[in-house]
């Protein structure tokens, strides 16, 4: 039992996600505004948002690359349905998660054949996503004219889920389920441990890393596209608004900047410990930076301890505090 | 962001590459230069025959909008040069700093609002530079965390709206400009000469070129790679500081959207000026040319019409296109 805590994957960001509920609900001690059915409903709506897109940057994170062009994915798509979208809803959804496929595939694709670093490819992407966004849109916020839809895709299920949720719920579960029971799962793992000896072994390097960043770009793309129907309206975004939480989410959800570690659903309850700390900040009444605050320092935080050069440096520095 | 050297490093896969693709990245480096050239020459053409393009109003504003990016983007050059890519937190810098600015005038004067302004720029990013050198911090993801500390920040203090100048602070003496050239466009200028002094004829600038180019190889003849890389962020820091004093004085007011979307237009403007985006090789003078490019070709796309969000999506492509076509097969 004690090895199973120690090396499950699981067990650090359910512990985080424990804490932070308990911390939260002591915050807030007797006035019942944190642990209630319109908190948790509100909860699942972010984690309905950034949750997908963190599960698709999380599995480019865990095979040591990154995908910056979630960004761009997510606003683009969210236009494509709004704009394709006006007769029947489904023709926006399946044209704009065929261009997530496509823009995710191209990408990765670049990367494997010309051997290119992720950072640099995705950022073009990024670029190009955004720039085809906000050309579709004229940098302006574009109605979506299916107010039924959005009141449908927003209506409470089960009390605390929606459409919405249950969707990004479900896409972890599945993902989570494929990465256990299917060699991908070992076969992703051991690419981001050590690529050239995942080679060796016989894994399909390149295939898989195509396939994940296709399933990337999809996971934006969906994540966009239900955000834009649930609001009945779609813009492009800051990029903040939803890189920073997703590589945040993917960071605490155990998934290392080296590569080779995480798991999806660990990276699903990352996403919960940020939607429960950003709708406790708000149900205790915090003002609204102390999120950003608690996400920076998060993030921060996990870069230093992750840098390879850390514990080299610090021991230089007491070898160096030492008296000789 | 450095690999060990043993020939078992981890890293990307090395399968033999198609024939066909091999050629095209070997040859990439001559044919990228002749495809600049060519593609220099063209817009060259197309911005001279623009009607319209060549009025004074017109030249005047392009070399004052060119200016703000221009300074970020040559403090992301040093940044990209010293092989850790891009900044997502310039932007911000931008806004808080002009921010900073005006506010430190007013309480001390305008001396002391670009000293303040300054400061805070270098100091802001020499933190991150510090976390990236000396723990090898992931650069992307410290920046995506200034980023959100920096927002975080200016908020909580309180200074989440504009600020504006009080009445007893003049500007007037910035806004007049050199015989007919706006002075957002000297400093720019300036700024890149100083850039390129820095980079060409100071040993910082030759330690940035050997860590760009490896790490690895820079710490074993001695290099303190930590001390440049902080030193990169710590300049690009000070340039970008002065975009954001130069728009707080333009605009007379300061706020946080001053540099929304600054930094990937910077990062835009380095990789079309040819930077190559693994860092070690690149130069200011070029990203100098590649904000101007990019201006132009905004300037050109107005003037014809088309709307400015088609410049965005021109940009994206064009970094693509360079990111693809400077590769040389080296993996990474």
């Amino acid at each position: 039992m004690r090895a199973f805590l120690r090396t499950d994957q699981h067990v650090r960001p359910l512990g985080l996600l424990a804490l932070c509920i308990v911390v939260l609900t002591l915050a807030d001690w007797g006035q019942g505004r944190f642990l209630s059915g319109a908190t948790a409903f509100s909860t699942f709506e972010i984690f309905a948002t950034t949750g997908p897109v963190a599960l698709g940057l999380g599995l480019t994170m865990m095979i040591r690359e990154f995908d910056l062009s979630v960004i761009g994915m997510f606003n683009l798509a969210g236009c494509i349905a709004v704009i394709t979208g006006g007769g029947s809803p489904w023709i926006g959804l399946g044209l704009a998660l065929a261009a997530g496929l496509a823009g995710g595939f191209a990408q990765g694709f670049i990367i494997v054949r010309l051997r290119l670093g992720s950072v640099a490819v995705t950022l073009g992407g990024l670029l190009v996503f955004n720039g085809l966004a906000l050309v579709l849109s004229e940098n302006r916020s574009l109605p979506y004219d299916n107010m039924p839809l959005a009141l449908d895709l927003k209506a409470p299920l089960a009390a605390v889920l929606s459409i919405r949720s249950v969707v990004a719920l479900t896409i972890f579960a599945v993902a989570a389920v494929v990465m256990a029971v299917t060699r991908i799962g070992r076969d992703v793992i051991a690419i981001g441990s050590d690529r050239r000896a995942a080679m060796i072994a016989g894994v399909d390097v390149n295939e898989l890393m195509i396939g994940i960043f296709a399933f990337s770009g999809v996971c934006a793309a969906l994540s966009g596209v239900l955000l834009s129907y649930s609001l009945a309206s779609a813009s492009v975004s800051e990029a903040s608004v939803i890189l920073v939480p997703a590589a945040a989410s993917a960071i605490l959800g155990g998934v290392s900047l080296g590569g080779g570690t995480g798991r999806p659903l660990g990276i699903g309850i990352g996403v919960l410990v940020l939607a429960v700390l950003g709708t406790g900040f708000n149900a205790i009444g915090a003002p609204p930076y102390v999120n950003d605050i608690a996400m920076g320092a998060i993030l921060l935080t996990v870069a230093i301890l992750d840098g390879p050069y850390l514990i080299r440096r610090l021991s230089g520095l007491r070898r160096r505090a030492a008296p000789h | 962001m450095s690999e060990p050297m043993s020939p078992w490093r981890k890293g990307p896969a090395v399968p033999a590459m198609p024939k066909r693709w091999r050629q095209l990245v070997v040859g990439g480096r001559r044919r990228l230069v002749v495809i600049r050239a060519a593609f220099t020459i063209g817009l060259a053409v197309l911005a001279l025959t623009t009607p319209g393009f060549l009025s004074r109003p017109s030249l005047s504003a392009l070399l004052t909008t060119v200016s703000f990016v221009g300074c970020v983007a040559v403090g992301m050059t040093l940044i990209t040069l010293s092989g850790n890519i891009m900044s997502f937190s310039l932007g911000a810098l931008v806004g808080v700093t002009a921010m900073i600015f005006t506010a430190a005038s007013n309480w001390g004067g305008l001396a002391f609002g670009f000293a303040a302004a300054l400061a805070a720029g270098a100091l802001m990013n020499a933190a991150q530079g510090l976390v990236i050198g000396w723990a090898g911090a992931n650069p992307i993801v410290t920046s995506i965390a200034a980023l959100a500390l920096i927002y975080g920040a200016v908020e909580a203090i309180g200074a989440g709206a504009t600020v504006y100048p009080q009445a007893d602070v003049s500007y007037g003496i910035f806004k007049r400009g050199i015989v007919g050239i706006p002075f957002e466009f000297i400093t720019f200028m300036f700024v890149t000469v100083i850039g390129q002094l820095i980079l060409f004829f100071t040993i910082f600038g030759r330690n940035l070129y050997m860590v760009g180019g490896s790490l690895r190889a820079a710490e074993a003849v001695g290099v303190r790679a930590w001390r440049t890389i902080s030193g990169a962020y710590l300049w690009a820091g000070v340039f970008s500081a002065l975009a954001g004093i130069m728009l707080a004085i333009r605009y007379s007011s300061a706020d946080m959207d001053f540099g929304l979307g600054y930094e990937y237009q910077a990062i835009a403007a380095v990789l079309v000026g040819g930077t190559v985006v693994k860092g070690g090789e690149g130069s200011v003078v070029q990203t100098f040319a590649g904000t101007l490019i990019i201006a132009i070709i905004e300037v050109v796309l107005l003037l014809k019409g088309l709307r400015q969000e088609w410049q965005y999506l021109l940009a994206g492509l064009l970094v693509l296109a360079v990111v693809v076509l400077q590769t040389r097969g080296t993996g990474d």
